[in-house]
């Protein structure tokens, strides 16, 4: 076999620094998030848990709809909660496949590659997270659109029956998009941090799902309202067409999202740029 | 393109992985990094593509810190010892990934895979793949921009006696065409067939930087082991300039700088008798242990040669 080298280099292999590489070639932010972009659809199991995102929101939101009996129960009375409920599968789907976006690089050595092309770094996280969060934002509307309407056809007699056009609805739908969208870089973020799936997964679950939970029984009371504002319970003002009045505001909410995910990417980065790969 | 490395230092908590390195890697040869294992030898080359930050001193490649190029890939294609592919992700796919970062047409990537024999298995997952196509893989990798040098950890780990040769040839071939061509190995034999420059390396500081030629040469030494009931008067015979002589057993001579025949003839002119006179070729490989003896990490119980342990 030959060498594959359809460009020889000048004689003695003179400097290439000039012309940014033999063949003109050069890392740029577009580059690197196409790159991502080919890394994330090229895996399996970032088909396997989408399709598993969008099954379980349409599937639970219509049986959710065809079962409904009025008072029956004491679950969330709200048009948009009610439908979605299958949504929150996808609030855990999106983070753990987050996680593997980036922890996935370590554990299977693919970041030397990665971290050889763009030694640069953070361009891939920041690429990682906008890649992620684009197709999580996305999804979740679109599932969120599809299903909305779809369970709602069942409930045109009931106290919680709405259309997409009734206040509230329409900003639910889009809210609960861009929350998911954040809680899905947030996984970005925690598995670069991290760089081991299974220690990303259980700070992600431990932090951010059994810490809410269990700090309340604390007797103090701002530790109840400090829980409010973690992730996954800011999503509850989100993902409802009237929130609770209890609960913290759909603008505070969505501040509190994008500051939980804007330090774990700080934090992320921060260990990009410090330390060995 | 030249690959400079000054003072390069890298520490690991307490352990010291490379040691105050100095050398420079030139365009248009093959050069050698030779070191048992555990030497420091992947070590140095993560610092040169700049995966880890070295404690101290500094490498440049073409004049810059390697993460400072415009297209960090077409200075420098690496293949590194550990695996760096995602194992889910197929042959194609992945390349596709590296080449979509520097803008490098999908045309390309298919000319590496075919290149380097894998095109039968470029839609397969990487995770399937053996050791030796694994190898292919990291070298369409590191040949993907087309780069100027190409700094290789071990290149014919894992391939099989055909893949050996082609590796062989690509290298000389990749150096005639003016590329700084840099690969490591912990066996001197195979260095001896593909590089012309060598560095050895051995606990992280650097032993030797030579040439192959020059290391023959100085290593070439032939050894004469020779059995007289004389040995005393015979060594005292022998003794001159250049002259070096041991004795493991009574009775018995290692001779080096004198050849067979003139011990035979000095001999026989003070007739001393001789019941042996055998000549040892001294490889290049016991040169090699030789030189790197004091700096192997791991040793074999009760064999003075390094055990294949994985750093």
């Amino acid at each position: 076999m030959s060498a594959p080298s359809p460009v020889a280099p000048g004689p003695g292999g003179a400097g290439t620094g000039a012309r940014g590489g033999a063949g003109g070639y050069r890392v740029t932010y577009p580059g690197v998030l196409r790159s991502e972009w080919s890394k994330l659809w090229s895996l399996r199991s970032t088909w396997y848990s989408l399709a598993a995102v969008v099954v379980l929101a349409v599937g639970l939101g219509v049986a959710v709809g065809a079962t409904f009996t009025d008072g029956g129960g004491d679950g969330p009375q709200d048009p948009v909660e009610v439908t979605l409920l299958g949504l929150n599968f996808g609030l855990l789907i999106l983070p753990v496949l987050g996680i593997l976006t980036t922890a996935g690089e370590w554990s299977t050595g693919m970041v030397r590659s990665t971290m050889a092309a763009v030694p640069r770094r953070l361009p891939v996280l920041w690429a990682k997270a906008a890649v992620f969060g684009a197709v999580s934002f996305v999804l979740m509307l679109a599932t969120a659109l599809a299903t909305f309407p779809l369970a709602q056809a069942f409930l045109a007699d009931t106290p919680i029956a709405a259309g997409l056009g009734d206040p509230g609805v329409a900003r639910a739908l889009l809210t609960t998009a861009v929350g998911a969208a954040l809680i899905a870089v947030l996984g970005v973020a925690v598995g670069a941090l991290l760089r081991s799936t299974p220690a990303s997964i259980g700070a992600f679950v431990g932090v951010l799902m059994v810490v809410p939970n269990v700090a309340p029984l604390l007797p103090y009371g701002w530790v109840e309202d400090a829980v409010a504002y973690t992730p996954l319970a800011a999503m509850q003002p989100l993902a409802a067409a009237h929130p609770a009045p209890d609960l913290p505001g759909v603008g505070a909410a969505l501040v509190s999202m994008a500051v939980w995910t804007a330090a774990g990417l700080a934090a992320a980065a921060l260990r990009l740029r410090r330390s060995d790969v | 393109m030249t690959i400079e490395v000054r003072g390069l230092t890298k520490r690991y908590g307490e352990k010291t992985a490379v040691d105050d390195l100095t050398f420079t890697v030139r365009p248009g040869t093959v050069t050698g990094f030779l070191g048992p294992n555990g030497a420091g030898k992947s070590t140095t080359m993560r610092l040169i593509v700049g995966l880890d930050a070295p404690t101290s001193g500094s490498v440049t490649v073409n004049g810059r810190h390697y993460a400072r190029h415009p297209a960090p890939l077409a200075e420098v294609g690496t293949l590194l010892e550990a695996r760096s592919v995602h194992t889910g992700r197929s042959a194609y796919k992945h390349l596709l990934a590296l080449a979509l970062t520097h803008g490098i047409p999908r045309g390309r990537v298919a000319e590496v895979i075919e290149a380097v024999g894998l095109a039968g298995a470029a839609r397969k997952r990487a995770g399937g793949f053996s050791l030796g196509m694994g190898q292919r893989l990291g070298i369409a990798a590191a040949l993907l921009a087309d780069p100027a040098a190409v700094v290789l950890d071990e290149p014919v780990n894992g391939l099989d006696p055909e893949g050996v040769r082609w590796i062989r040839t690509l290298l000389k071939e990749l150096a005639a065409q003016g590329r700084t061509v840099f690969v490591s190995s912990h066996l001197m034999s195979e260095m001896a067939l593909t590089a012309e420059r060598l560095v050895i390396v051995g606990r992280g500081r650097l032993l030797a930087d030579t040439t192959v030629a020059e290391f023959v040469r100085s290593a070439g030494h032939d050894e004469v082991s020779v059995t007289s009931p004389e040995a005393g008067r015979l060594r005292e015979l022998l003794a001159g300039p250049g002259v070096e002589v041991a004795s493991d057993a009574p009775g018995v001579l290692r001779v080096r700088g004198v050849g067979a025949e003139d011990i035979g003839l000095t001999a026989a002119a003070h007739g001393v008798p001789l019941f042996e006179l055998t000549p040892h070729r001294v490889s290049l490989e016991e040169a090699f242990m030789e030189l790197t003896r004091d700096a192997v990490e791991y040793h074999a119980h009760g064999a003075g040669r390094p055990a294949e342990v994985a750093a």
